[in-house]
């Protein structure tokens, strides 16, 4: 536990930080590299004419923060993170991480899966003992350490972390949950994760990425993801970025495949102040796949900037891109959305989509696909729209009585509809709903609650299940169905 | 209060050209009413105007209804009053069930005719409004679908998208049923539709109508006339009631045409057409 907390990066806290932690000799080479690497490449400020958010993100102080804040907890959590627990996105979980700040604070993993040989841990103890499989894995091949200045300044300072090996043939069906919290201002937390599915496994990985701590002395949540699928294996990655207006946040996922391989990644983006997506669906095994369905819904000024990849560079791979997006206030997104197929990649099959919703005068889309194209067995599209609520359509919600401010609600929740149909986790489709409604009508509502409830028993349940309150609230008499 | 829709001297404008140029009917409930004339006549921007759509300016005139001039209420408002516009063209908006729709649309109608006022309800909800059960809304939608003869698997679709052109018609009619408006706006409820579906539209408008509906029928043809008998038969030409009259003015102008009807006009660049 150290006595003075460091400000600043500097090749001197990259020392301290692995000395703190008694890092082998090699992580520390690794880290040293990765600074060098920070050091050496110019800062990205994005294209002539966009809408400036790695120019802002330029500007940012990192000089100010503190780059480890270590744990402070003794192994309880702070009341909002234990309770934020019982609404997580899972009700039942098979896994469980929680790491605040800097620090992993609880793991914990189904008995039963440990028997199968399943490692769940935090990055620092699979470093010690895994280093074979962290040496081979860790910012290696799919999120190398020089992909982008920032990743590098990750490899330098990454802390905390998971890292998730899943044997040959396992299946985990019941989710693995991690939750990543800041709680202390000016600081910077590079969390990890790292999860191997070896041949035919299958796992359901759920990550939430909250902040609590008030002031406007900004944080830093510089995250990376690396996903090595196998022969076969199928990975589920969902993400939900709920962090406050006081953290600035970069993140790099990337998954890469062997033949057969699939993945499927879930991002949902809804808060922090400036973002910095790339997002990445690596197709290198014959026949593999990756769909990537993606939503965000921004307001104030806040600022987004999402980059997709979807690389084809084997036979016969398959991918697609989704992303709807709702604007207000004076917010901006910037999305690049590419498809690129390597000459040996036939027969591929490419479509990415982005449809964005502006609600305001003042916010700001653009929207760039694009297509690279090296093979000559292609199907590849793409498409992109952005444009204002419909003033038709408005006034047909208003003929049928139904007043301007909830009919503009209830076109932004339709226009979301689709896209939340395509995410798997039954709790992130209800907290998005919820978030949309919180979002459109600006404060938290039982009556806007009981049209989500009913969307979801109707759209999504079906009409003849028996409704059941999703919340562990009291029931209210609405509620209650008496015949179905 | 009457129920009785009363429109005086209306002049109404949309991009700054003049559509309706003085437009005076009443309708009342119990009433069924006819409104023919040629295409650009200004039938279809009366039901909008009527029902307060934006897109057009009134310059001139009234409108009252149950004693109100409802002419600076907003749509929703005018809806909650009880006045019901069935679309020509109906938008779809995908991604909101048609149940979940009318169940919210039905909840503001019941509602009534209360004014949102500034500042009160950011949210645009009404105060204190009261929610239908979905049970009780599903038994009371199920019995209207039952009278129009209309698919359950309906009511789970998306608001009109990937209807087809008669099924969207029909929808206008289910909502209709639903809201239990007192004056209805039938806008060209036939375009489009073939004769069986022509069939089962009128039937339905026919189950519908009583004495505490008056409707306002739009319509081209004077075909939807032979399964839905008006009490009273309006014509419009060039933003104007020409002339009004008993049924029989129908088959009159399914004889003759239009051109008889048109007004001597005093403008100088009127273009002569040849009947």
């Amino acid at each position: 536990m150290p006595d003075t907390q460091l400000i600043g990066f500097s090749r001197g806290a990259v020392e301290e930080l692995s000395h703190q932690k008694g890092e082998p000799a090699w992580m520390l080479q690794k880290r040293l590299q990765a600074w060098d690497i920070y050091e050496s490449m110019p800062t990205p400020l994005g294209r002539r004419g966009d809408l400036g958010t790695l120019r802002m993100f330029s500007n940012f102080k990192f000089q100010q923060l503190t780059p480890y804040v270590p744990s402070n907890s003794n192994g309880t959590l702070p009341a909002l993170i234990e309770q934020s627990l019982q609404e997580a996105l899972v009700d039942q979980r098979s896994g469980l991480v929680v790491q605040r700040n800097a620090s992993v604070e609880r793991i914990e993993l189904e008995e039963e899966l440990k028997r199968q040989g399943v490692i769940l841990t935090d990055l620092d103890t699979a470093v010690r003992d895994y280093p074979e499989l962290v040496q081979q894995y860790f910012m290696t091949t799919c999120v190398p350490v020089n992909s982008t200045k920032y990743t590098a300044l990750h490899a330098a300072f990454w802390s905390g972390g998971v890292f998730l090996y899943i044997p040959e043939g396992v299946e985990i069906e019941v989710p693995i949950l991690t939750q990543i919290w800041i709680d202390t201002p000016a600081s910077a937390t590079f969390a990890h994760t790292l999860i191997i599915a070896d041949e035919q496994s299958s796992v359901r990985y759920v990550e939430e990425h909250n902040s609590a701590f008030d002031g406007d002395q900004p944080s830093l949540l510089n995250g990376v993801v690396e996903v090595y699928v196998k022969n076969a294996a199928h990975v589920e990655f969902s993400n939900m970025q709920d962090l406050g207006l006081n953290v600035w946040n970069i993140t790099n996922k990337n998954a890469v495949h062997e033949k057969d391989g699939s993945t499927t990644w879930v991002l949902a983006d809804l808060g922090s102040k400036v973002m910095l997506s790339d997002i990445g669906v690596g197709l290198s095994g014959n026949g593999s796949a990756g769909e990537l369905v993606g939503v965000f819904f921004t307001d104030h000024d806040q600022r987004y900037s999402i980059n997709t990849l979807s690389n084809h560079a084997a036979i016969a791979t398959n991918a697609e891109t989704l992303v709807k997006g709702v604007l207000t206030d004076e917010s901006r997104v910037e999305f690049i959305g590419m498809i690129r197929v390597q000459p040996k990649a036939q027969q591929t099959a490419s479509f990415l989509s982005d449809h964005t919703l502006l609600l305001s005068q003042k916010c700001r889309a653009e929207s760039i696909p694009s297509l690279e194209i090296g093979a000559n067995e292609v199907s590849a599209s793409h498409g992109a729209t952005t444009g204002k609520i419909d003033e038709e359509q408005l006034f047909y919600l208003m003929v049928r009585g139904i007043p301007r401010e909830e009919a503009e609600r209830i076109i932004v929740q339709g226009f979301f509809e689709p896209v939340l149909q395509r995410i798997p986790l039954e709790n992130l489709r209800t907290r998005l709903r919820r978030s949309i409604v919180r979002r459109m009508s600006g404060s938290y509502e039982t009556e806007a609650d009981t049209w989500v409830d009913a969307q979801e028993r109707w759209e999504v349940e079906g009409v003849d299940e028996y409704a059941v309150s999703l919340s562990d609230k009291p029931v209210e008499e609405e509620i209650i169905l008496t015949e179905y | 209060m009457e129920s009785e829709l009363i429109i005086k001297n209306l002049h109404a404008n949309i991009e700054g050209k003049p559509i309706l140029r003085g437009v005076d009917l009443v309708v009342k409930r119990g009433e069924v009413h006819a409104l023919m004339g040629p295409n650009g006549s200004g039938k279809s921007t009366l039901a909008n105007v009527i029902m307060g759509n934006p897109k057009y300016e009134v310059t001139e005139g009234e409108i009252w209804f149950k004693g109100e001039n409802i002419l600076e209420y907003s749509p929703d408002r005018r809806a909650r009053m009880r006045l019901f516009l069935a679309f020509q063209y109906p938008m779809s908006i995908p991604g909101v069930s048609v149940a979940n729709f009318l169940r919210r649309s039905l909840e503001a109608v019941r509602e009534g005719n209360k004014p949102l006022e500034e500042g009160e309800n950011p949210t645009g909800k009404m105060a204190k409004r009261k929610g239908i059960p979905p049970g009780e809304f599903r038994k009371l939608l199920q019995e209207k679908m039952r009278l129009l003869k209309v698919d359950n698997s309906f009511i789970n679709r998306s608001i009109n998208d990937g209807f087809s052109g008669g099924e969207k018609k029909r929808a206008e009619i289910l909502q209709m049923a639903l809201l239990e408006p007192e004056i209805s706006l039938m806008d060209e409820t036939d375009s489009g539709l073939d004769i069986d579906a022509l069939k089962i539209v009128s039937e339905s408008v026919n189950a519908l109508r009583g004495p505490q509906l008056g409707i306002l029928l739009i319509t081209h043809y004077q075909r939807i006339l032979n399964y839905i008998t008006p009490d009273f038969v309006h014509v419009m030409y060039d933003g104007c009631i020409v002339k009004s009259g008993g049924k029989e003015l129908a088959l009159e102008l399914e004889e003759k045409g239009y051109e008889w009807l048109k007004p001597s006009s005093d403008e100088e660049n009127e273009v002569t057409v040849n009947a």
